[in-house]
């Protein structure tokens, strides 16, 4: 009978040079461990700890409450109506972008003329600064002055102005409409560079087999969009669901709290009045909701990988 | 053995010794000395019109010319943005030198949370003798101690009339009441004008018109004690006239603030305005067409027994504690009401900020400007209803001074009440019992 020889342990067998690789790997990656340490934990723990406080923002003073923070979110009216009409302002121009990206996608993936400065041109949304954006629009949805009023009334749609950002459901359509309009872009950049990939002879066999337009778009193009889509959609949706400054400039959460989304009622818990420890507990109880977008975005990344 | 080429080639150990010493010594110099050699201050103010900003200029610059080791700059912040940034500017500790401009209720609420360096030094560099009476006096949270000074006086829910108009629809006088206003309104508007531009949005001019209202009515927001009062008779009929108001108004008025409030009058699309007296300057500049039909009275009231009550917003200059340079702060804050600047300020916006120093007001120079000059009534009323003035830091001379009153209006929670009764046309009892509850929470947090 034989024994059979089996290997050592491999830490009795690491050499002095495999134990210099290991240090020398740490010593490498612990840049990145740093810097993902003070720009990402510490944040999340410090808003975490801040919000079992009561904290009055401009001193940063204030006394434990342990959990009163979290049961005042969970038992109040403001966290939930804060959470569906951040929902319906996601959706609502989520979809918008997707439709109007899409469309604009296929559109400027065909021989036209101008292709290359439509292509340019339809990034100018994109690129603007929302702040100026914003004040555009504003500007445009003037009740006294606006072109958009002024337009509708010319072609005798409507009587008197409409109030597009003062009243419900007005002001709602109207952030939605602007976030759309400033965010397609990218829909737009992430399809067109998609479809540019998508083989030819898949629509030449389709077209032998008798399929029109509509059926090539449903059978070959949406299928092969699939999975950038669903990336554009996850991270999309995470963007819109923080979006701040455009909310805020448009309608500053009005009227009442029609468009007050969550990020507006951080900042209004935080600097409004000055209650750093409520707004820290929103905005845990925000990023739990956003996680599950994370963990759907890291499983679709991981099963495309 | 090796050798220093440099000390071989002629500096002899000693002297290399001596510099490296006074080198040392110069990096071990307290930065504070430093520091004295040159400064740099940081102005935030609200205010910050074209004209406005040239007056400043001119004050840093003489500043400058007799402080040749400071150098100021201008920051600015804005009426709904200033509580955020100067919260987030306090907890950081990156504050500024100087604020300027901001209604008084919120430097009470600063001072009472010790953020505030006392402003003794700076009114006695001014000369206490050369204020108004009373000026000073809301500044005074705690006995003896100053958190600033006002850096002039608002009237800032004055009535702006057109005279062409009201003699167009057939009115001989100004309206004294609520009913008059009704149906001054009810005559003036037609043709692409609307009657008035009240804000109805959700932001500070909102709560700070609609507290007014509440006093026109004979309310109150807070008790003199500083119990919350809102939950009245008198604030339903306030909620009431300010919803049968709302079919005079633009529709876009659900979304107005100081600035659109302000345009929308003197761009000549309503017949009445509510604002202070920046409209004289814009009307001469941006509408000159209708300058001479413009004027100004206090705001109508329920009734004529009722006082008007103006809301004077007490524009403020202090000091934050954890700024720097605290000698050379102080000597900025004083030089601001140097004649010279000082009066050019005012000028930059007559009527709009009043002047609290009464060796200004008497001032040739001061007097010594057309739009003062064509619309000397008007200024002065401003000035005594200004004069006479009051806000929710303290609502009349009955009122203890409310320090929590910043966090009551940056709540919105006035506004929001606003909005509700008027434009969600929710049920008033409940709306104002909700309302009441939240301030006395805000009060008691």
């Amino acid at each position: 009978m034989t024994a059979i020889a089996t290997d050592p342990p491999r830490s009795a067998v690491s050499s002095p040079l495999e134990r210099a690789y290991a240090r020398l790997g740490v010593l490498l990656i612990a840049p990145t461990i740093l810097v993902f340490t003070l720009v990402i934990v510490y944040p999340l723990l410090a808003a975490i700890y801040l919000s079992v406080f009561s904290i009055y923002t401009p001193t940063l003073q204030g006394g434990f409450v342990g959990a009163d923070n979290y049961v005042e979110l969970l038992t109040g009216k403001a966290f939930w109506n804060s959470l569906r009409v951040t929902l319906i302002w996601t959706v609502g121009t989520l979809t918008l972008q997707i439709v109007a990206g899409v469309g604009l996608a296929l559109l400027l993936h065909q021989n036209i003329w101008f292709r290359s400065l439509a292509r340019s041109l339809v990034l100018f949304p994109y690129f603007l600064s929302t702040v100026v954006a914003v004040l555009v629009w504003k500007w445009l949805f003037n009740d006294l002055y606006g072109a958009l009023n002024h337009g509708l009334m010319q072609l005798g749609i409507i009587d008197m102005p409409l109030d597009w950002l003062g009243s419900m459901p007005n002001a709602m359509i109207g952030v939605i409409l602007v976030g759309a309009w400033k965010y397609f872009p990218f829909v737009v950049i992430a399809v067109l560079a998609r479809l540019q990939t998508i083989p030819e002879n898949l629509y030449e066999a389709a077209r032998i087999d008798g399929a029109g337009p509509i059926a090539r778009f449903w059978d070959i193009t949406l299928p092969q969009l699939r999975s950038v889509l669903t990336v554009i959609i996850l991270l999309r949706a995470i963007w819109d669901f923080k979006e701040f400054d455009l909310l805020y400039l448009l309608t500053g959460g009005g009227p009442v709290t029609s468009t007050q989304t969550l990020s507006l009622l951080v900042y209004q818990e935080a600097f409004g009045l000055n209650q750093m420890g409520q707004a820290a507990a929103y905005s845990v109880g925000m990023m739990l909701v956003m996680l599950v977008f994370m963990v759907l975005y890291i499983r679709q990344t991981k099963e495309k990988a | 053995m090796t050798t220093n080429k440099g000390m071989n080639a002629g500096l002899p150990r000693r002297s290399v010794l001596t510099g490296m010493a006074a080198a040392g010594a110069a990096a071990l110099m307290p930065r504070r000395i430093q520091a004295q050699e040159q400064i740099t201050l940081r102005w935030w103010s609200p205010q910050s019109s074209p004209e406005q900003l040239a007056a400043y200029r001119t004050q840093i610059a003489n500043f400058e010319a007799l402080h040749e080791n400071v150098k100021v700059v201008f920051e600015r912040t804005s009426d709904e943005g200033y509580a955020p940034q100067l919260a987030a500017a306090f907890a950081s500790g990156d504050v500024p030198n100087i604020v300027t401009h901001l209604p008084s209720f919120a430097v009470s609420n600063y001072w009472r949370n010790g953020l505030l360096e006392p402003f003794n030094d700076v009114i006695e560099m001014i000369g206490p003798e050369k204020f108004y009476d009373g000026v000073n006096r809301i500044y005074e949270i705690d006995q003896g101690q100053y958190a600033g000074t006002s850096i002039g006086n608002s009237a800032a829910n004055m009535i702006w009339l057109r005279r062409d108009l009201m003699e167009k629809a057939g009115i001989d006088k100004n309206p004294r009441t609520w009913d008059e206003l009704l149906s001054a309104c009810e005559a003036m508007q037609g043709g692409g004008i609307y009657g008035a531009p009240l804000p109805y949005g959700r932001n500070s001019m909102t709560t700070l018109i609609f507290i007014g209202v509440i006093h026109q009515a004979g309310g109150m927001v807070f008790s003199p004690d500083l119990d919350v009062a809102i939950d009245s008779p008198e604030t339903r009929d306030a909620l009431e006239f300010y919803k049968a108001m709302r079919q005079y108004c633009p529709p876009g008025a659900t979304n107005y603030s100081w600035g659109d409030s302000l345009t929308a009058f003197v761009s000549g699309a309503c017949a009445t305005g509510i604002y202070t007296g920046r409209v004289l300057i814009n009307v001469a500049n941006q509408n000159p067409g209708i300058a001479e039909h413009v004027t100004c009275d206090l705001y109508p009231t329920k009734s004529a027994d009722i006082a008007p009550w103006t809301f004077n917003d007490f524009p403020s200059v202090f000091i934050p504690k954890q700024a720097g340079n605290m000698e050379a702060t102080k000597q900025f804050a004083a030089f601001l009401y140097d004649p010279e600047g000082y009066i050019q300020q005012l000028h930059a916006a007559p009527g709009h900020v009043l002047p609290v120093l009464k060796t200004i007001s008497n001032d040739p120079a001061y007097q010594d400007n057309e739009i003062i000059e064509t619309y000397s009534e008007e200024v002065e009323l401003m000035s005594s209803a200004a004069a006479n003035g009051f806000n929710l830091g303290w609502e009349s001379t009955e009122h203890q001074p409310n320090t929590k009153a910043g966090e009551v209006v940056n709540s919105g929670v006035i506004a929001e009440m606003v909005q509700r009764v008027v434009l969600n046309d929710e049920n008033v009892d409940a709306v104002l019992g909700e309302t009441a509850t939240r301030i006395e929470e805000i009060m008691a947090g």
